[in-house]
């Protein structure tokens, strides 16, 4: 088994977690309806725990323990799409990301928790049950929302566009690619991303949203090897801000 | 989050005497009896009035208590204070949302609650004007102020009016995290690295007036307070709370090195009472009445939240969905 | 703009200074409120936790499973909107509601008989729990027949009758939502154990003392 593909692969499920947790943990107090700031929250928990466990794994490879990982890098070593790092926007932006990012999420559980790869399948057989609330709590949304007034479907229509080339962002290839397909370890982007395509527009078709056209909407790939917007690295920084006051001291 | 204190408005005591004197002998029976009131029952319009303004500034501390540590959410150092921290403040959102609901078995529903709040009609408690400059302010408010909180919550729950009961059991056996937690933090700074121990013990300078705030102004006992305390809507004087809490927490804060900034504080031998300097009530008042370092800050934010998510709940509204009170 | 200490309120974009006055808005700009009874384990009777605002059902499970079941163990929830449930009258602590209430002709009647979940409340100030279920024609028939199957164990100061149609019941598959909570100790009181460095850190100061 080649320790760099799976070490790739461990990455990028954890970058992705360790950052969208961030976002989401920033509605704490801020959301339209109380009960959806708890939501959101909840969701911020599981993600930042699902990148913990991550880098735990990564850690049995001979990484640094998961604090120093998690917040000692700079963002050209983040190895998250960038979908997951644009800043929050309004809800209508917060929520279709979530839609977009969980949806893929959730697959790529269902596949890891086949993976030839014990460790990793472990893992995520024990967590996807938290992804699939994830998946759960979204589509609800989306469905209500999406078929709701007109400024509604305006908003998210308008968010849908702008964070579909990002999502698609998501499914860039591993310099490992056939190897993890090959060995069974991960089933590969493309197939996450046939799957994906299948369950979202199963959801926008119940609604009045339109998926824009994908063979029109180039992907924002680069993030996966460390190609990252503006926004990345203000939020690391924000993130490690107490924890490099002194990164030996016990917080 | 809540500590009490001045939220009894000096009703018109006369308007007791409206009330049907058999209806009042059963209730305050029952009151007398250690029996709960709940919802549908009959109560004097008082008690009815004073409840509401209490649970509500009760909610209305949860969710501008949510602000100042939620300041902190995104940069809480590592793996454990991170997931630790937006949990503790995901809790206080859902304390907020558990005791809107008991004041709206009352009669207010919760949109009017927070249109009161956000145009400044209600109040909240004054330590949350506050700012949170640094990590350490953070863990003071999570260990001592919810300590604060917990005294006097832990009374309260002890009340007449079983819905906030309820509520309150619930928030309770949450807080107990949160002390823990709070406390947990506090430890590794006082006993970490030098910077970390001067962090801590300058949030603890900066704090200390708020937390002697926290409970309200000495008591002036009346028969307003008289009349509340024996319906079990106020379960303990200020100033009883604050010398609980200061027996309880002040030996802790000491056993860590750390210094509280009142040259005055001790245990008095032979009262068996803490002596201390009184804090500046005349800054209390300010500060209560919108003239702190962050009252402005704080409403905005909670005014801009719920503003911009007004969309959400327009496009959701069911036009025939007639609003019924919750239940219990 | 104004730049908070917190770094996600400066990301709010929110102008400095005093904010205009709010716009005035329609009344009632929130939701139905729906009632939550959870399982704490497999087995044990759904047991009333609190309200959830919600503008259907579907979303006031999501709500209520955020809101009541984050953060104990839970192996089931149920919903059932505020205005479907039909409440007694309260009675006092000693007393039992069934002798007390007066039943009622029904005002109306379904053709085919259908099931209704019965929930006693023992003593004010607790939560009502889950007693049974009967089969009934009407809410009044069901209060009846709750009476005859529930009636008699000791004080029931409260009876909630709800039709079983109206409440949303937790499927089995839904199970999985809630099976990491347990693990999520970070939450818990106990995760936190500090005594060994405050012990460590007096003897310290004791050795270092002159």
């Amino acid at each position: 088994m080649n320790e760099q593909a799976i070490k790739d692969l461990l990455y990028k499920l954890a970058d992705d977690q360790l950052i969208l947790g961030h976002r989401n943990s920033e509605w704490t107090g801020f959301g339209p309806i109380l009960e959806e700031d708890i939501a959101f929250s909840s969701m911020a928990q599981d993600k930042i725990g699902h990148s913990l466990a991550f880098y735990t794994l990564l850690q049995e490879f001979g990484e640094a323990d998961p604090d120093t990982v998690a917040f000692t890098r700079n963002a050209n070593q983040f190895h998250s799409s960038q979908l997951v790092e644009l800043p929050n926007g309004e809800y209508d932006f917060s929520l279709i990301r979530h839609f977009l990012y969980d949806n893929a999420e959730f697959i790529r559980f269902e596949m890891l928790a086949q993976s030839s790869y014990e460790p990793i399948a472990k893992v995520a057989t024990k967590l996807k049950g938290e992804v699939k609330y994830h998946v759960l709590h979204a589509n609800t949304w989306i469905k209500n929302l999406g078929s709701s007034t007109e400024e509604a479907i305006l908003r998210l229509q308008s968010s849908l566009n702008e964070a579909l080339p990002y999502a698609l962002g998501m499914f860039e290839k591993s310099k490992y690619e056939q190897e993890l397909i090959d060995t069974g370890v991960y089933a590969g982007e493309e197939a996450v991303k046939a799957e994906w395509l299948k369950r979202i527009q199963a959801v926008i078709e119940k609604t009045e949203l339109k998926l824009p056209d994908l063979e029109s909407t180039a992907p924002k790939y680069g993030g996966r090897y460390g190609d990252h917007t503006e926004h990345l690295q203000p939020l690391l920084d924000e993130m490690a801000e107490v924890f490099k006051i002194d990164p030996t001291a016990e917080w | 989050m809540y500590g009490g204190g001045n939220v009894f408005e000096a009703t018109k005591f006369d308007t007791l005497q409206n009330e049907d004197p058999a209806k009042l002998a059963e209730f305050e029976a029952r009151i007398a009896r250690g029996e709960k009131i709940e919802p549908t029952d009959w109560m004097p319009e008082l008690y009815r009035k004073q409840l509401i303004r209490m649970i509500e500034q009760h909610a209305h501390s949860e969710i501008i208590g949510a602000l100042p540590e939620g300041t902190w959410i995104t940069r809480a150092p590592g793996f454990r204070r991170k997931m630790a921290q937006m949990a503790k403040v995901q809790d206080e959102v859902g304390h907020a949302q558990l005791l809107y609901s008991a004041a709206e078995t009352l009669g207010k529903s919760r949109e009017q609650m927070l249109t009161d709040l956000i145009n400044g009609k209600s109040k909240y408690s004054n330590v949350f004007n506050y700012p949170a400059f640094t990590w350490a302010d953070s863990n003071i408010i999570s260990w001592l102020i919810d300590a604060g909180a917990i005294v006097n919550q832990l009374a309260n729950a002890k009340g007449s009016y079983g819905p906030y009961c309820r509520a309150l059991d619930r928030i309770c056996a949450e807080e107990a995290f949160h002390l823990k937690y709070g406390h947990d933090a506090v430890v590794h700074m006082a006993t970490g690295s030098p910077k970390q121990r001067e962090m801590i013990q300058a949030a603890l300078n900066r704090w200390w007036t708020p937390i002697m705030h926290f409970f309200g102004p000495p008591d002036k006992m009346s028969t307003h307070t008289e009349i509340l305390m024996r319906w079990k809507v106020k379960m303990a004087s200020n100033d009883d709370m604050r010398q609980q809490f200061l027996d309880m927490y002040v030996p802790k804060i000491w056993e860590l090195g750390l210094t509280v900034p009142d040259p005055n504080l001790k245990k008095n031998p032979e009262t068996g009472k803490w002596d201390y300097t009184e804090p500046d009530w005349e800054e209390f008042k300010r500060v209560i009445n919108g003239d702190g370092p962050c009252n402005a800050e704080r409403l905005a934010v909670r005014r801009t939240a719920e503003e911009r998510g007004a969309w959400v709940r327009r496009a959701l509204l069911h036009p025939k969905a007639k609003y019924v009170k919750p239940l219990a | 703009m104004l730049k908070s200490l917190d770094p996600r309120v400066t990301r709010l974009n929110l102008p400095e200074g005093a904010l205009p006055p709010a716009e005035p808005k329609p009344v009632l700009d929130q939701f139905e409120t729906y009632e939550t009874f959870h399982q704490k384990k497999e087995g044990a009777a759904y047991t009333y936790v609190g309200p959830v605002h919600a503008p259907n059902e579907e979303v006031a499970f999501l709500f209520s499973k955020e809101q009541y079941s984050r953060r104990a163990a839970c192996s089931g929830m149920w919903v059932a909107r505020t205005s479907h449930i039909m409440v007694t009258p309260y009675v006092g602590d000693d007393e039992n509601v069934y002798d007390v209430i007066r039943l009622e002709e029904p005002t109306e009647r379904s053709e085919q008989p259908e099931p209704y979940e019965i929930f006693h409340l023992k003593k004010r100030g607790k939560a009502h729990t889950h007693a049974g279920r009967v089969v009934a024609t009407s809410y009044q028939e069901a209060l009846q027949e709750a009476k005859r199957q529930f009636g008699d164990k000791g004080p029931i100061v409260n009876v909630w009758v709800v039709k079983s149609k109206h409440v949303l019941q937790s499927a089995e598959e839904d199970k999985d939502m809630w099976l990491t909570v347990p693990e999520k100790k970070y939450r818990e009181a106990t995760a936190y154990k500090v005594m060994d460095k405050i012990t460590k850190y007096k003897e310290e100061q004791k050795s270092t003392a002159p």
